[in-house]
């Protein structure tokens, strides 16, 4: 609660770094205190997406620190992967980019603990895949760096509770929450069961599709969410094709949070290094989501 | 229509029947020609054709301008290989008669179908004595009870009723007859309108221990085709008969083109049936006619009970008796193996009585040890006993602890060289033998995918099939369940010849068109042959799974779904199997290739002449490569899926080319994502996918080769996938996608063994295959995985050498996930996925399958490597020897094949004479560019 009743700075960001050690309290509670605190504040949290390594390893760092700054409540920091088969054209390119440019999972790591470390007070969540995980050459290891750098969670896109048991309890031992996600395309007792299992806060995708910008929201989802959240005991948010402050305006009555990634990403420019005008987007997007 | 066809005939009747009393009818029946038997046939294998005549109906109109000469039609449909003829006695409507019967009856030695409208029992005496054989009954014209008591009256008057239904309801009230003859009508008599798969659909609700007919609705051969799968045993066929002509050759002709259609398909046609189709033995046969019963129905074995104090036993003077009658009507050295039944009686006296009464088989239905099998001199079946299926749940997941004790039972059996079969079976420990009771079905399911067993204990006509296709037995036993239900008096329990051909015919109909083969003869781990029920594989389920995006979730629960239900639906492997054979031209042929062999033992120091080296010519499958079994499989599934559009990848352009084709074929939009280099390499195919119709995407992500294009096939999946169905190429992807494929192309393996043990009569010493995903290396090697006489090895390409770039997943990777399941894969220590690299574009793939990831591990695959250059070389050795231009795929196992004559390889050895099947996955005519400019490059 501590975290909800923390003021805020002017300039976006918390106030003093009390609970630098955020792991300790556990990841899954970062989470919520961070979603709480949004809906205290009479908004859907927002929270935007950093392509770790994107353009290149201190670009995405002030990229990072520029989402922090324009008021995310919690950020997703994507790690470049090799075959990211849920992504549409815009993260596929910049996973791309990221890799070569010299991308790893550990410089990955190593921008997540700066960001924690520069930023303490928001929980950071790591977006990758599965293989990332359980493939190489230590699957456990990598929770555990992620935990020791700061990370409160974790999204797998190609993981389901169907194969996630192990994943759930080594990232539980060492305090990291796990997101799942649900689609429309989830019959609705699946989507009981994918809520139930998620620890920090739950994944729900506005469409069937992957991910990137969209003109317009997919039909129906205002019901879809609707229901979602009927059944999740975990905060519940939207992401998948969010793009503009129009589609944050009308999602937000229905999510606990709304997340944005590929559109930001688009606002870097094709070379990534526009960070005021991604940044513009960024404050844009987090005053659209009052309720 | 029907009522009033019904009211007029009673009216005639009554006039027919004015003045003529009961024993007068009984007279005339007992007038009437001897019976022609009219199940006989009906018993055989297959769908049967009942020919029907008739001159017109109330639906069709006249059938037939000016005179027809019944006569010379019944002949015709005799000559045609019809089993019964069925003709309209009913005048009014049909232009029928009782002469008619007459003339078709006298005409041929066929039994006939009085086809009446049967409304008074008083009519069913004077078809018998008209000649009729059998008669019709409709259930829509009498209450069930009534509709029982004709079937009786029939009966006893030897006239065979077959009782037709057009609904569920009617059904149940023919199911609750008597009647061993039942038939469903597609036609609805009250408003004439056809359902043409009504049949079909009410196929599953009759027992199995009925024969069953299906009629109306016939307009082509696919539809007899799919009736003798769903199975039916008899189509009545009319209409489509009378509108052949009025010549007696087309009439025939016809004819034998829709008997045809019904037949069960011959080994050649069908290599694999052999290994699907289980051995059948009759037991306790007591007397003369089961005897014959048994003989007729074609089974495997006999068994003559000699245990004492059993209600079948026989003395040893009868079973003489009955072993001299069967040497005597089968042929010496033909017909079923006579097997004596012993239990608790010393070795060495079984021996003796065995021998004084020139038995084939011995079996031990007691407690013997596997040293008692060292004392007899002849093959021997041992019984295994377990409890028999308790009240509760016979279905529940056994206990581990029983299972592994009964496989260490058979293990120890096993190892007797005169072991002929073991045989499951339900004891009780106060009577000897079985007890007829059923085994626990969980329990018989588990210990048949360790062991090859045969199934026994309460099996009948009605449940045979089913559990053959529950159970991967390889064999079945029934005593009590073909006898006689109600015995004409006491003593000994006789076989009841109809029930003991049913038997036989169910039991080896159950499988004949599934995918699966029961055939394990060492026990294998159950991991590497089936996924569990979360798609994982390995001895410890470390592989496989569904790593997806959720969106992927629920297609791949329908999609398992409808994999299972069509996994045990014998009409769509029917179907598959014909297009196979009609389309594909399968079975494709096994060539011993002589000359490659003499020259790669040349090559290898080795004196020529020894190795003998068949290949499996999937190259001469339509389109070029094994590729179109799999393509053609998922294409019909699609539509069983009731969706339109297929999305597929490609590597090589074969899988494109194949799903292009078969959607061609079966009128699907087809999507197919190849990278930009593949494109670049196999120009050809890509013109070939566009000429087809289908939209051919490039994909110029990551190394724009066969790996991005299947993320992009997910990624169109994922935001296509309501309408949408991904025909994957390989035995890859999440769970069901490596069952699938491997089902579908596992007949690549099962035809080849069936051919191989047709020339050499044993199966090889190696089967060889290249893998890049696997599905052609699975496809050939499945059916020996529980074979341990047959190596296994798989060849990876190694591209510019194991130490450079190469696509070696299994050499040069590890365990990780890729494309939905976990498996090798070339990755680096972070996860990331590696680009394979290989000059042959089918096989440039960074992953390869669970399951043939499973059997690497658990050391029953070897594997072997070739380079680009050796490939190269494959190509040149076969092109030149053989005349057979091979594609660069298989052309590595052709390489590997030679670096192991040679010695060179980390493996071990192969004998001089060694027997070896390789996989010729495909032909090379795509490859030609990709020589051509490596030839040019190597000039340089």
């Amino acid at each position: 609660m501590t975290a909800a009743a923390t003021p805020r700075a002017a300039d976006g960001r918390r106030g003093a770094p009390d609970i630098a050690d955020a792991p300790s309290i556990g990841g899954a509670s970062a989470i919520r205190a961070a979603f709480r605190a949004a809906a205290d504040d009479g908004r859907a949290a927002f929270i935007p997406y950093a392509v770790a390594g994107y353009p290149d390893a201190s670009t995405a760092e002030a990229v990072a620190l520029a989402l922090v700054d324009a008021g995310a409540d919690l950020l997703e920091i994507g790690l470049p992967y090799s075959d990211p088969l849920a992504d549409g054209l815009t993260l596929q390119r910049a996973s791309s980019v990221a890799l070569d440019h010299g991308a790893t999972l550990k410089r990955s790591l190593d921008l997540v603990g700066r960001v924690h470390a520069a930023r303490p007070r928001i929980p950071l969540v790591a977006m990758g895949y599965v293989n990332q995980v359980l493939g190489g050459s230590d699957g456990t290891g990598v929770l555990r760096d992620l935990a020791e750098a700061g990370a409160s969670g974790l999204i797998l896109a190609d993981l389901t509770p169907d194969e996630g048991a192990g994943v759930e309890e080594n990232a539980a031992a060492l305090g990291l929450s796990l997101t799942y996600l649900v689609t429309p395309t989830t019959p609705p007792e699946r989507r009981t069961m994918i809520a139930e299992r998620c620890s920090g806060f739950l994944y729900a995708v506005s469409l069937a599709g992957v991910t990137g910008a969209r003109r317009s929201l997919a039909p129906g989802v205002g019901r879809f969410l609707t229901e979602v959240r009927a059944v999740s005991p975990a905060p519940v948010a939207v992401g998948f094709g969010v793009s503009t402050p129009e589609h944050g305006r009308r999602l937000a009555p229905y999510a606990d949070g709304v997340i944005v990634a590929s559109a930001l990403v688009d606002a870097l420019d094709p070379d990534g290094r526009d960070v005021d005008r991604m940044a513009q987007l960024a404050r844009n997007l987090r005053a659209s989501l009052g309720r | 229509m029907l009522d009033e066809i019904a009211a007029r005939r009673r009216v005639d009747v009554e006039r027919e029947l004015a003045g003529r009393s009961p024993r007068e009818l009984a007279r005339a029946a007992a007038s009437g020609p001897e019976p022609r038997d009219a199940l006989i046939r009906l018993l055989r294998p297959g769908l049967h054709l009942i020919a029907e005549i008739k001159r017109r109906s109330p639906s069709a109109g006249a059938l037939v301008s000016g005179r027809l000469d019944v006569a010379d039609r019944a002949r015709a449909y005799q000559l045609g290989g019809a089993s019964a003829i069925s003709v309209l006695v009913e005048g009014h409507s049909f232009g029928g008669s009782i002469e008619d019967l007459e003339t078709a009856r006298a005409a041929t030695s066929l039994p006939v179908l009085a086809k009446d409208f049967v409304v008074d029992p008083r009519q069913l005496p004077l078809l018998r004595a008209a000649g009729a054989d059998l008669v019709l009954l409709l259930a829509a014209l009498h209450p069930a009870r009534r509709l029982a008591r004709l079937v009786v009256q029939a009966r006893d008057l030897g006239l065979e009723p077959l009782v037709e239904v057009h609904s569920r309801r009617e059904l149940e009230a023919a199911v609750a007859t008597d009647a061993r003859l039942i038939g469903i009508n597609n036609r609805d008599l009250r408003a004439l309108t056809v359902d043409p798969e009504l049949a079909e659909r009410l196929r599953e609700s009759v027992p199995d221990d009925r024969l069953v007919v299906a009629e109306s609705g016939v307009r082509d051969e696919a539809r007899l085709r799919r009736w003798r799968a769903t199975g039916f045993d008899a189509a009545l066929v009319g209409e489509e008969l009378m509108r052949a002509g009025t010549d007696a050759a087309s009439v025939s002709a016809r004819t034998a083109a829709l008997v045809e259609a019904g037949r069960v398909p011959t080994p050649a046609e069908d290599p694999g049936a052999a290994a699907r189709t289980p051995f059948v033995k009759i037991c306790g046969i007591t007397e003369p006619r089961g005897l014959a019963a048994a003989l007729t129905a074609g089974a495997d074995a006999i068994g003559l009970n000699m245990v004492p104090g059993t209600k079948r036993s026989l003395e040893e003077h009868e079973a003489a008796e009955l072993v001299r009658l069967a040497r005597a009507w089968a042929g010496e050295g033909l017909g079923p193996k006579l097997v004596g039944i012993f239990a608790g009686r010393d070795a060495a006296e079984v021996d003796a009585v065995a021998r004084r009464l020139g038995l084939d088989l011995v079996q031990l239905s007691g407690d013997e040890a596997p040293e008692a099998l060292d004392l007899i001199g002849l093959p021997v079946i041992k019984v295994l006993h377990v409890a028999a299926a308790p009240g509760g749940d016979a279905d529940a997941a056994p206990s581990v602890a029983l299972v592994d004790e009964l496989v260490a039972r058979a293990q120890a059996f096993r190892a007797c060289s005169n072991l002929f079969a073991l045989m499951l079976d339900t004891a009780d420990a106060s009577v000897p033998g079985g007890t007829g009771r059923r085994l626990p079905a969980g329990l018989a399911r588990a210990v048949a995918t360790r062991v090859s067993v045969y199934l026994a204990g309460g099996l009948t006509p009605a449940n045979v099939a089913g559990a053959l296709r529950d159970v991967s037995a390889v064999g079945v036993d029934v005593a009590g369940g073909v006898e006689e239900r109600s015995p004409a008096g006491p003593g000994r329990p006789a076989k009841d010849p109809v029930r003991v051909g049913l038997f036989v015919k169910r039991a080896r109909a159950a499988r004949l068109d599934l995918p699966t083969v029961a055939s394990h003869p060492q026990p294998v781990d159950p991991g590497l042959v089936e996924p569990d029920a979360a798609g994982r594989w390995g001895r410890e389920r470390q592989f496989g799974g569904r790593f997806v995006p959720e969106t992927l979730m629920s297609a791949l629960l329908d999609l398992e779904a409808a994999y299972r239900a069509i996994r045990r639906e014998p009409g769509f492997w029917a179907e598959l199997r014909e297009l196979g054979r009609r389309y594909v031209g399968r079975p494709t042929a096994l060539y011993r290739a002589d000359r490659l062999a003499a020259e790669l033992e040349r090559r290898a120091g080795r004196s020529p002449g020894r190795l003998r080296l068949y290949l499996k010519r999937e190259d001469l499958a339509h389109t070029g490569a094994h590729k179109i079994n799999n393509a053609l499989g998922q294409a019909l599934l699609t539509r069983r899926l009731g969706k339109e559009r297929v999305i597929a990848e490609t590597g090589a352009g074969q899988h494109g080319v194949a799903t292009a084709t078969a959607c061609a074929l079966l009128d699907l939009e087809c999507v197919v994502y190849m990278g930009a280099e593949d494109i670049r390499r196999q120009a050809p195919n890509v013109l070939r996918m566009r000429a087809l119709g289908t939209e051919v995407r490039e994909v110029t992500s990551g190394s724009a080769t066969l790996k991005d294009a299947i993320n992009e096939a997910m990624r169109d999946w994922v935001t296509n996938v309501a309408t949408t169905h991904y025909v994957l190429g390989s035995a890859v992807g999440p769970h069901p996608y490596p069952a699938l494929v491997r089902d579908l192309q596992r007949v690549i393996g099962d035809e080849a063994a069936a051919q191989l043990l047709a020339v050499e009569g044993r199966l090889p010493d190696l089967a060889i295959a290249c893998v890049g995903g696997g599905s052609n290396a699975i496809g050939l090697l499945s059916r020996f995985i529980g074979e341990p006489s047959v190596r296994l090895i798989g060849v990876e390409a190694a591209g510019e050498g194991l130490t450079g770039r190469h696509a070696a997943a299994l050499a040069g990777g590890s365990p990780g996930v890729l494309h939905g399941s976990r498996s090798y894969l070339l990755q680096d220590d972070e996860g990331q996925v590696l680009e394979a690299h290989s000059i042959s574009a089918g096989l440039d793939y960074p992953g390869i399958g669970p399951q043939l990831s499973a059997l690497f591990e658990a050391g029953r695959m070897e594997i072997l490597s070739a380079t680009d250059d050796e490939a190269i070389e494959g190509v040149g050795l076969l092109a030149r020897s053989e005349g057979i231009v091979p594609a660069l795929e298989p052309a590595h196992a052709i390489a590997a094949l030679g670096a192991l004559l040679a010695g060179k390889t980390a493996v071990a050895p192969l004998s001089d004479d060694a027997l070896v099947l390789l996989g010729l996955s495909g032909r090379g005519d795509k490859d030609l560019a990709a020589i051509a400019e490596w030839m040019e490059r190597a000039k340089r």
